[in-house]
């Protein structure tokens, strides 16, 4: 959502005083920041006096595994929400070009289709990025459309049959597979997750994606190639998205064309909880790391207790507003 | 249109501003399209399910319509819809040996009398709005945020009320506000009338259309001028709230059913259709007239569709590359306007 029309007085001081401030701090809100870490830590020690089975090895990597997917397509939106867009489409990109990559198992190359899935994945992102910078659309609106779009062509490639790529070992093994007795999924989604850190904190382009996300104009009256910042968001969103496809098919030896549902959703709700404004501009991926893992502890904890999924649903949003609220009444300010 | 674009002294008269509307003419030449390459399109059978699919989406996007007029978002509609509904009949069921109302409810079946459920899916309606709102404007939570919480509580809410499984309606009432026609005019549509009479009286003959906008248009200015923003945000919701009820009560009377998985993404075919119709996403901008002129495109469009018996995948493709071409097209035209 291109919000450039709402003036934020608040986040211009900022933006002024973090040109000053080391670029480790962009971002970090120290008080936003511990207090999800405390929330963190509360719920695992709550889950851990609970059920003395939590700290086990494998239910951890058993929470690790579930919310990876999450975490990795959280990256991607958290990036595209920081520039002040939103980006609904992850869903349909993600069935789209893991059928895309589906398509080519006949040809026994898991280099291939994973090569494929990945590529398919940023070029859904590159045209949802084009059609935002050109042709001037509200990323809503294209990322919307885009959604309903990718989805057709997952079925329509494969004809609303799965494909499963039984015999792809080296497909299989970014599901399966494990380095130092940690999944690989969980390696990817923290080396993501890592590299996001580096990028938004070290980098030019960090800081130029803090810049157009807090004030677009001032952005562009500065020389920032506003353009090309949320070109490139897309196309990363578009890519995780892809990763998380690769990560979800390869785990289950299953590519659907009907997965992902609701996805774009979730991961929304993952990132507003790490604290990024839907106005951009505020918000760090440390923080959505976190919150990934604060929903993966409250839903590992609710299956323990043997919750049904829908009960769990409706505490995954009491807790997002639990933790959103007393940030949100802070602010003066408001974003839509 | 160049005599639109000639400011005259008192503005365009209504009679322009009605006929000087694209969307009107796009409307006139999808009619036109369905008339043309299809026999059973102008048949009265395929008009009343057209329209009665209309009712639904157009109260839906009227609710979302206000709500996006103050610069807020609504995505719980879709969710909201269908539990006001499932809501309802629980609550019925809890309730009605205390009213001395008699009903039965086999298993998941309720047979009872329409008048008050009816009434009570708009009261939960109208609350879950007030929910949204009170987060919104006194809570001060992103409304993005605030309303894809209430969506994903209420959808596992309907989904913890029914264990799963569908209720199903059985009376009169219902097959009377699924089913009933007045000269092939079917009921939903004319409630849908009346709603949209109260909207265009409230946002163009009324302060209260003068309030809503100028919220949408500059929040600040409108809180300095003594309007009392966060009251009218919270009624905007309520209304919001209320509209999708209307629109789930058509809706499950239409299908004799409530279903917790029913009208999933409803909220985003509403927001679409709002933003075909005009409506900004930073508010201030649109109107109910153009609101419903869109989501009878968009119904009708649908329709044409399954006429031709075009694979649902590829409706769903259709919509979407319509709905970026259409938008962008505008916008460019805006655009194009403004350079001039």
């Amino acid at each position: 959502m291109r919000m450039g029309r709402i003036s934020n007085p608040a986040m211009e001081t900022l933006m002024s005083a973090g040109a000053r401030l080391k670029p480790c701090l962009r971002g970090f809100r120290p008080s936003a920041e511990l207090s999800r870490i405390a929330l963190l830590l509360i719920l695992i020690a709550a889950a851990w006096a609970g059920h003395a089975s939590f700290m086990t090895p494998g239910n951890l990597r058993t929470i690790l595994l579930a919310v990876s997917t999450v975490a990795v397509m959280s990256v991607g939106m958290t990036l595209v929400m920081l520039a002040g867009e939103l980006d609904l489409s992850i869903g349909g990109v993600a069935v789209a070009s893991g059928v895309m990559g589906g398509l080519l198992i006949p040809a026994e190359s898991a280099p291939l289709v994973i090569a494929t899935t990945l590529g398919f994945g940023l070029l859904l992102g590159l045209i949802n990025g084009l059609l935002v910078t050109k042709l001037k659309v509200s990323s809503l609106i294209v990322t919307l459309g885009m959604l309903g779009i990718a989805r057709a062509i997952a079925n329509l490639l494969s004809g609303g049959q799965a494909l499963y790529p039984d015999d792809l070992a080296g497909y299989l093994w970014l599901g399966r597979g494990a380095v130092l007795s940690v999944p690989i999924p969980v390696w990817l989604a923290g080396l993501t997750v890592f590299a996001a850190i580096i990028v938004t904190r070290y980098s030019s382009f960090g800081r130029t994606l803090y810049a157009v996300g807090g004030n677009v104009r001032a952005a562009r009256l500065s020389g920032i190639k506003v353009d090309r910042a949320r070109l490139v968001v897309f196309m990363v969103s578009g890519l995780t998205a892809a990763v998380a496809s690769l990560m979800q098919g390869a785990r289950l030896s299953y590519i659907g064309p009907a997965g992902f549902s609701g996805i774009e959703l979730t991961v929304i709700a993952v990132a507003t909880l790490g604290g990024v404004s839907l106005a951009g501009g505020r918000g760090s991926i440390e923080g959505v790391a976190i919150a990934a893992l604060i929903i993966g502890v409250v839903n590992n904890t609710l299956n323990m207790y043997g919750m049904s999924s829908y009960l769990q649903q409706i505490v995954t949003a009491a807790v997002i507003l639990i933790v959103v609220l007393p940030d949100s009444l802070q602010r003066k300010d408001r974003d839509t | 249109m160049t005599a639109l674009a000639t400011p005259t002294p008192h503005g365009p008269s209504a009679l322009k501003r009605v006929f000087g509307q694209p969307l009107l003419w796009l409307l006139i030449a999808i009619v036109v399209i369905g008339v043309v390459t299809s026999q059973y399109f102008f048949t009265p059978s395929n008009m009343e399910n057209l329209l009665r699919d209309f009712a639904v989406f157009g109260f839906l996007a009227l609710g979302v319509m206000l709500v996006m007029l103050t610069g807020r978002i609504d995505l719980s509609v879709g969710a909201l819809m269908i539990f006001s509904m499932i809501a309802s009949i629980d609550l019925m069921q809890f309730i009605g040996p205390y009213l001395d109302i008699k009903m039965m409810s086999r298993g998941s079946t309720y047979v009872g009398p329409t008048v008050p459920l009816v009434l009570v899916a708009l009261a939960i309606g109208a609350l879950a709005g007030l929910v949204n709102g009170l987060g919104v404007a006194y809570g001060k939570v992103t409304s993005f945020v605030m309303t894809l919480v209430t969506l994903s509580a209420l959808r596992g809410l309907s989904y913890t009320l029914t264990n799963g499984r569908p209720y199903y309606l059985r009376g009169e009432g219902f097959k009377w506000l699924g089913e009933a026609a007045w000269g092939h005019v079917p009921v939903g549509l004319i409630a849908l009338g009346i709603a949209f009479a109260l909207f265009a009286w409230l946002l163009h003959a009324h302060v209260v259309g003068k309030r809503i906008y100028a919220i949408g248009g500059d929040e600040k200015t409108a809180r300095h001028s003594g309007i009392n923003v966060s009251c009218w945000v919270v009624l905007a919701f309520v209304a919001s709230g209320v509209c999708a009820a209307c629109a789930g009560i058509l809706f499950t009377s239409r299908l004799m059913s409530a279903d917790a998985p029913m009208a999933n993404g409803y909220e985003l075919t509403a927001i679409a259709i709002a933003v075909l119709g005009g409506t900004q996403l930073n508010g201030g901008h649109g109107s109910p007239y153009k609101t419903l002129c869109a989501g009878l495109i968009f119904a009708i469009g649908l329709n044409l569709l399954t006429l031709h018996g075009v694979n649902a995948w590829y409706q769903n493709l259709i919509v979407g590359v319509a709905l970026i071409g259409v938008v962008g097209l505008a916008q460019g035209i805006g655009r194009h306007k403004q350079a001039l």
